[in-house]
């Protein structure tokens, strides 16, 4: 078998020219039982490698550091706890308030609305009651143009008597040429 | 954009966290504490989750930084015993399961086990994790030039150590 590859493989691992994955094959390779003689020497190294990558915490480790977390949780919420206890109430109470709020708001917008419907009624009747007053009093006027158009034709007539009168006392008057 | 969820998407990660601060603090204890810290600063955080662009990316950088913490405290510690004892071991202790390790991988285990720390992280995140240079250098926060250099050196290292085995 030609271990060519492997040899050129290692001579680049040594001066750190060989990538992740070839270093992998490298490592694949010294995992095997079958090690030509002349490369045996490595093997301990790569061998050394993998075994130490096994090395771990148990699982009680991590029931450990999550109860250590937990405790810190709990501590922690302690912090907050009157901010965090009296929320709801918060809530609650500005819920209330929203709620008599629009209420209050709703309450005088319907007895505004009632009120003008009212005022509008009397206005009506007002107009109603002032047009009859307005046409009674136009009655009024319009008999009075009358009283004064007689008035004044009666007088015009009496003037018109008076100047033909003092016309013939003139001419009476007169003495003759 | 995905919403996070700590018992799906961040706690199945504490293998890798566990993984990455055992190679650096190379105590067990050490490091499951240290992976605890982690979640739980990840868990303080989680009003930002959804600013984050790669969680675990984000979760390897604070296991890190927490792992280097702790390791900084022990630094301090080892000279400030040493002043008072003049007691220094031979060189940096590695714990039981090192040991044990050390003793059926022999040279390999103790080669990377005394590589500096970013070239054990980097040989770490690479060779065991199969990264990308790119989340690597996210990881460490370094270029992707520095990630290519030290694990450069750091497999040279290994190599070297391989073929002293050798003859």
């Amino acid at each position: 078998m030609n271990y060519q590859y492997i040899e050129q493989l290692l001579e680049r691992y040594w001066e750190c020219q060989t990538t992740i994955e070839e270093e992998q094959i490298l490592r694949s390779f010294f995992s095997q039982p079958d090690i030509p003689m002349h490369l045996m020497q490595y093997a301990d190294l790569f061998a050394y490698e993998a075994k130490e990558k096994e090395e771990s915490l148990g699982e009680e480790f991590d029931q450990r550091i999550l109860a250590m977390i937990e405790e810190k949780k709990v501590v922690k919420a302690k912090e907050v706890k009157l901010s965090t206890r009296f929320a709801p109430f918060f809530k609650a109470a500005a819920v209330v308030a929203i709620a008599l709020t629009i209420g209050n708001v709703a309450e005088r917008t319907l007895q505004n609305n009632s009120a003008n419907d009212a005022t509008g009624s009397t206005t009506v009747a007002d107009t109603y009651a002032r047009r009859g007053e307005i046409t009674a009093k136009i009655r009024v006027i319009d008999q009075n143009k009358s009283e004064a158009i007689a008035k004044a034709d009666s007088v015009n007539n009496q003037a018109a008597g008076t100047n033909q009168s003092l016309v013939n006392e003139e001419i009476a008057e007169t003495p003759a040429e | 954009m995905k919403v996070i969820s700590f018992k799906n998407d961040i706690l199945p990660l504490k293998d890798k966290l566990f993984r990455l601060a055992l190679r650096i603090t190379r105590n067990r204890e050490e490091a499951e504490d240290i992976v605890q810290d982690t979640l739980m600063k990840i868990w303080s955080q989680r009003d930002n989750w959804s600013k984050i662009q790669n969680i675990e990316t984000f979760s390897m950088t604070i296991c890190r930084n927490r792992a280097l913490d702790i390791q900084q405290k022990h630094e301090r510690m080892v000279v400030s015993l040493d002043e008072e004892t003049h007691d220094r071991p031979d060189n940096a202790t590695p714990a039981d399961e090192q040991m044990i390790q050390a003793q059926k991988f022999g040279a390999i285990s103790k080669a990377i086990s005394q590589l500096p720390e970013k070239q054990r992280t980097i040989i770490q995140l690479r060779d065991i994790e199969g990264k990308p240079y790119q989340e690597i250098a996210d990881i460490i926060g370094i270029s992707l030039q520095d990630v290519k250099v030290n694990l450069f050196r750091a497999r040279q290292k290994l190599k070297s150590t391989i073929g002293a085995e050798q003859n």
